[in-house]
């Protein structure tokens, strides 16, 4: 953001030692939990957690007897799907807000927040019921469409500001040289804010992994997120302590490691010179 | 995992071949504190002996248990049976969602089996019986005996003895200044019941549904408060400690004495080893009162085929079974047989669970209950516990949930 | 490309008014089937008694419940807590976030290890995050007690969240943990559409970098941040899932929010009508909010 390159001390104390700080602040309970799930289970409440006798146990319970990748693969499915189908849905839609100005588009806006604002738990009654009519319970259809009307009118929102960071004129510079509109959008539109398609994916994946009610009630034995298989480590009797530290650890990786690997295209430039014909 | 996918295809094929050949399937909810999956060796060991009936049984999570019971019953996709208990019951027969066993239950040559009385104790509402034990618990006062040896205390059997005891057992053991060790662990999140009910409960002519609002009663919860706020006996965390707190700070010496059961107890021994024991909760009032945990399997009205539904609860209540069953679980069986062969925890244990059940009770068969449990008790011990509101008024509002 | 530009005049104007309606039908049909109906229905039984184990029973009682909602002192200090809730977390949130997404920003040598590393407390599901804040709070063996005994900072261990006092404020912080990293993420994204050359001008011009943050920064991505406050506004006022674990709404009401309240009084207590009645309430009351800070913001729908 300042423009000539400060000195590396500078930048240690205004940079890497803030930076530094607020991960030491993110990271203290991730690390406090993987302590936690290498901890002998047996003295975790005597001797607290600790790194002596450290054991990968609860991992390979995890993945053995609990059966996490198959709750993996399932969650990954449904947040997979989730990002297509929310996506596809919102990004000609926020097109269509930011480009467009028509009748009833106020009221349009605001349904897509209304949404949004009613305590969804008291939804699931009719939905479960809409779902075992439609024969789609327990499949991943039925979560994606469920999870999808949730992230659909946040991704509407957050794209419609960030299109609105594209002037018009480009639009209009493209059209003039014989584009539709739809390949306005999809040529000129589009590829400058792919930062904003990328954030408002990670978005949708990440509100589709961690959903829950829906995954317990419109799920079952053929698909069930890691969200549900997590819950069941807490028994009537009994936390599982050292599996669910395990299983929540693991649960972050997948979003993570996605976001490593979107997260040079966050940062593409719009200083390459928009569109040069 | 393997096993469980095998199981799967298994079902799978079953199912199918079912479909062409008049096969029945059951579906079975159940919530098992084991995460290994001990169900599938019971499952296989059935359906080897009932080879036209395939189970498919699904592992819900506690916490949301009777959230989806109640949602799939309304929204028609109920399964064929599961686990229930006896705070439910009242609520699951209004909405006519459980079939009555009666008749079945005469035709069983295992309902002799079964600890005397435990039919019983589990009869609907309505006089029906709709509910099979499939394994209980009751619960007693865990202790640490090197506490008490170190002190030179014996174990409470009264209620002012309670109080003595935990008074000279919460002490500053480092010289620090600050307690380190507190009498005993006090449940008030959710779940707690029990603990205040032991201490108000037990009381002549005091129960949930009359006396509450004596002074008997009154006293009871007076009773509970004053050892929070005057004597200081139960953690500051008191009025927010789940079942997790209260077995974390005894297992960690946080805490001399505490109320649960045997589903606990070999947690319990693998941290303190010979440093816990257990014996039946203190007299208070007159009498004493201890929670009988029942665990009861049921057949939903809405099975497909109720018979294969019946022939797998009662197979999971039978001799041998049952014990497979309760290894998973880590509770107590209900068949006799299975009981007097019992090893699976300390003898101390399962003596101080005997020694309790002349006097374990469950809470009232009315649909006031589940309120009780779920909110009106925790929200009023909190208050009172935080000085909010006054013992009398908690006690006047319980009464009232049970009057209507 | 060519024949698109000889369709003739009127078939295209036709088009180009049909086009943003038709560009957003999917997202409305999928919306409204699967929701706004479903809110209706519910809607629809507010207006009546009906609780879950008593299916038959579904008696019309008008505005009943939301008389007994607005005579009911748990709703009254459930809308307090929402209130208070959402004032405190979303600033706190905001803020770290755009500090953070300030310095992702920036050039240095571990940028995209900080980057990815920020994200996991938005990855984790509500309930581990719960479970371990509970442990991490919890008065006889949690670090945070004991962190602060060794600084020195508190003399005896203080039971977070057994205590009406400090419950709120330590979910409060709970969640400012988990909800930083949407807007850091939101506004790095936001933050790349400010060209670059903008600063280089300011830099020749002599702005300090207050200045240029002040002048460019903030207009570039006020855009975003408000849409992000609005939207994380409405996700938080909604969200109850951490405090349902954490504390169940206590001790006694102390960490009750509206959507909480409506929970419980739906799930647990099976009172539909009543519950619904509620989260009717609610939903018009942040919707009055809502509008109020679309005007204020003049982020209206342009």
């Amino acid at each position: 953001m300042a423009l000539h390159k400060p000195s590396t001390t500078k930048r240690i104390l205004t940079v890497d030692l803030p930076m530094l700080a607020i991960l030491v602040f993110t990271l203290g309970p991730y690390l406090w939990m993987f302590i936690t799930s290498i901890s002998d289970e047996s003295t975790l409440f005597t001797e607290g957690p600790s790194l002596l006798n450290a054991t990968i146990e609860n991992y390979t319970r995890l993945f053995r007897t609990v059966g996490f990748a198959e709750n993996l693969l399932d969650s990954f499915i449904v947040a997979g799907g989730t990002v297509i189908v929310g996506l596809s849905l919102s990004v000609t839609a926020a097109y269509s807000f930011s480009r467009f100005n028509f009748r009833g588009k106020r009221i349009l806006m605001l349904q897509f927040l209304l949404i949004n604002m009613f305590p969804l738990v008291l939804l699931i009654l009719p939905l479960f019921v809409l779902m075992r009519v439609l024969g789609l319970l327990d499949t991943h259809i039925a979560l994606i469409i469920a999870n999808s009307t949730v992230a659909i009118p946040f991704s509407i929102w957050m794209m419609v500001s960030y299109m609105n960071g594209i002037p018009r004129s480009l639009d209009e510079a493209a059209m003039t040289d014989g584009c539709t509109r739809m390949q306005a959008l999809r040529r000129v539109v589009l590829p400058l804010c792919l930062p904003g398609i990328i954030a408002t994916g990670i978005y949708i994946f990440i509100t589709s992994w961690n959903e829950y009610l829906y995954a317990l009630t419109l799920g079952g034995r053929n698909v069930r997120t890691i969200t549900v298989a997590v819950q069941t480590l807490i028994g009537e009797y009994e936390v599982q302590w050292g599996l669910l530290t395990a299983g929540g650890i693991v649960g972050a990786l997948p979003a993570t490691v996605l976001f490593l690997l979107v997260q040079k295209r966050l940062i593409s430039g719009l200083t390459q010179g928009a569109v040069k014909g | 995992m393997k096993f469980k996918t095998l199981t799967g295809i298994a079902s799978t094929l079953a199912l199918c071949a079912g479909m062409a050949s008049a096969d029945s399937t059951v579906r079975f909810w159940y919530h098992f504190d084991n995460a290994d999956n001990p169900m599938d060796a019971l499952v296989a060991a059935f359906e080897e002996a009932n080879p036209d009936i395939t189970v498919e049984a699904e592992n819900i999570p506690w916490n949301s248990y009777y959230d989806q019971l109640y949602t799939a019953v309304i929204g028609g996709n109920a399964p064929d049976a599961a686990m229930v208990k006896m705070f439910a019951q009242p609520r699951l027969v209004e909405m006519g969602a459980l079939a009555p066993i009666d008749d079945w239950l005469a035709d069983w040559d295992g309902a002799d089996g079964l600890q005397d009385n435990l039919i019983e104790l589990t009869k609907g509402p309505d006089g029906q019986q709709y509910y099979l034990p499939v394994q209980y618990v009751v619960l007693y006062l865990y202790y640490r005996p090197d506490m008490f040896e170190e002190l030179g205390l014996s174990v409470p059997t009264t209620c002012d003895e309670f109080r003595e005891t935990a008074k000279a057992l919460t002490r500053d053991t480092d010289g620090d200044g600050q307690t380190d060790v507190y009498g005993f662990g006090f449940r008030g999140a959710k779940g707690g019941h029990d603990h205040w009910a032991t201490f108000t409960l037990g009381a002549e002519g005091v129960s949930l549904t009359e006396g509450l609002t004596s002074e008997a009663g009154v006293a009871g919860t007076q009773f509970v408060a004053d050892l929070f706020q005057q004597d200081g006996v139960f953690p500051p965390s008191a009025p927010n400690d789940g079942f997790q707190e209260i077995i974390g700070a005894f297992k960690a010496g946080k805490t001399a004495m505490t109320i649960h059961h045997i589903g606990s107890a070999n947690g319990m021994v693998e941290a303190l080893g010979d440093n816990v024991s257990a014996a039946p909760v203190p007299e208070c009032g007159g009498g004493r009162w201890t929670a009988f945990g029942d665990e009861s399997t049921a057949v939903l009205s809405s099975a497909e085929d109720p018979e294969a539904a019946w022939k797998w609860i009662t197979f999971l209540s039978t001799e041998g079974n049952n014990t497979m069953f309760n290894e998973a679980t880590g509770q107590l069986p209900v068949v006799k047989a299975d009981s007097e062969s019992w090893t699976l925890h300390p003898q101390r244990f399962v003596q101080a669970t005997v020694d309790s059940l002349p006097f374990a009770e469950m809470l009232p068969n009315s649909s006031a209950t589940a309120d009780f449990v779920n909110t009106a008790w925790p929200t009023n011990m909190q208050r009172v516990l935080t000085g909010d509101i006054e013992p009398a008024e908690m006690n006047a509002k319980i009464e009232e949930l049970f009057a209507e | 490309m060519t024949h698109v530009s000889e369709t003739p005049k009127h078939r295209a104007s036709l088009g180009r008014q049909v086009l943003p309606y038709a560009m957003l039908t999917p997202a409305v049909l999928v919306t409204l089937a699967i929701v706004f109906f479903p809110m209706l229905q519910t809607a629809w039984m507010s207006l009546h008694e009906y609780v879950l184990f008593r299916p038959n029973d579904f008696t019309w009682v008008g505005l009943d419940n939301f008389k007994a909602a607005l005579n009911d002192e748990v709703f009254w200090i459930s809308l307090k807590h929402t209130i208070i809730w959402m004032c405190t977390t979303i600033p706190a949130q905001l803020l770290l976030g755009l500090v953070t997404a300030l310095l992702l920003n920036q050039e240095f040598p571990w940028r995209p290890v900080a980057r990815a590393l920020i994200i996991i407390p938005w990855a984790l599901p509500s309930v581990v995050i719960a479970l371990m804040w509970v442990w991490i709070y919890d008065s006889n063996y949690g670090i945070a007690n004991e962190f602060l005994l060794r600084m020195g900072l508190i003399q005896q261990a203080i039971p977070w969240l057994a205590d009406p006092d400090t419950a709120l404020a330590s979910i409060i912080l709970t969640l400012t943990w988990q909800g930083f990293p949407f807007f850091a993420v939101m506004i790095l994204a936001g933050l790349q559409s400010i060209p670059q050359s903008y600063y280089e001008a300011a830099s020749i011009d002599g702005a300090s970098a207050w200045r240029q943050f002040w002048h460019i920064t903030l207009p570039g991505i006020s855009g975003v941040m408000m849409t992000a406050v609005l939207l994380r506004m409405i996700w938080v006022a909604n969200s109850f899932d951490v405090i349902f674990v954490m504390t169940g709404g206590g001790p006694g009401y102390a960490t009750h929010t509206l959507p909480l309240y409506a929970f419980i009084k739906a799930r647990t207590n099976l009172d539909f009508g009543y519950g619904s009645a509620i989260a009717v309430l609610f939903t018009l009351l942040l919707m009055v909010v809502v509008v109020f800070y679309l005007k204020r913001t003049g982020k209206a729908v342009s």
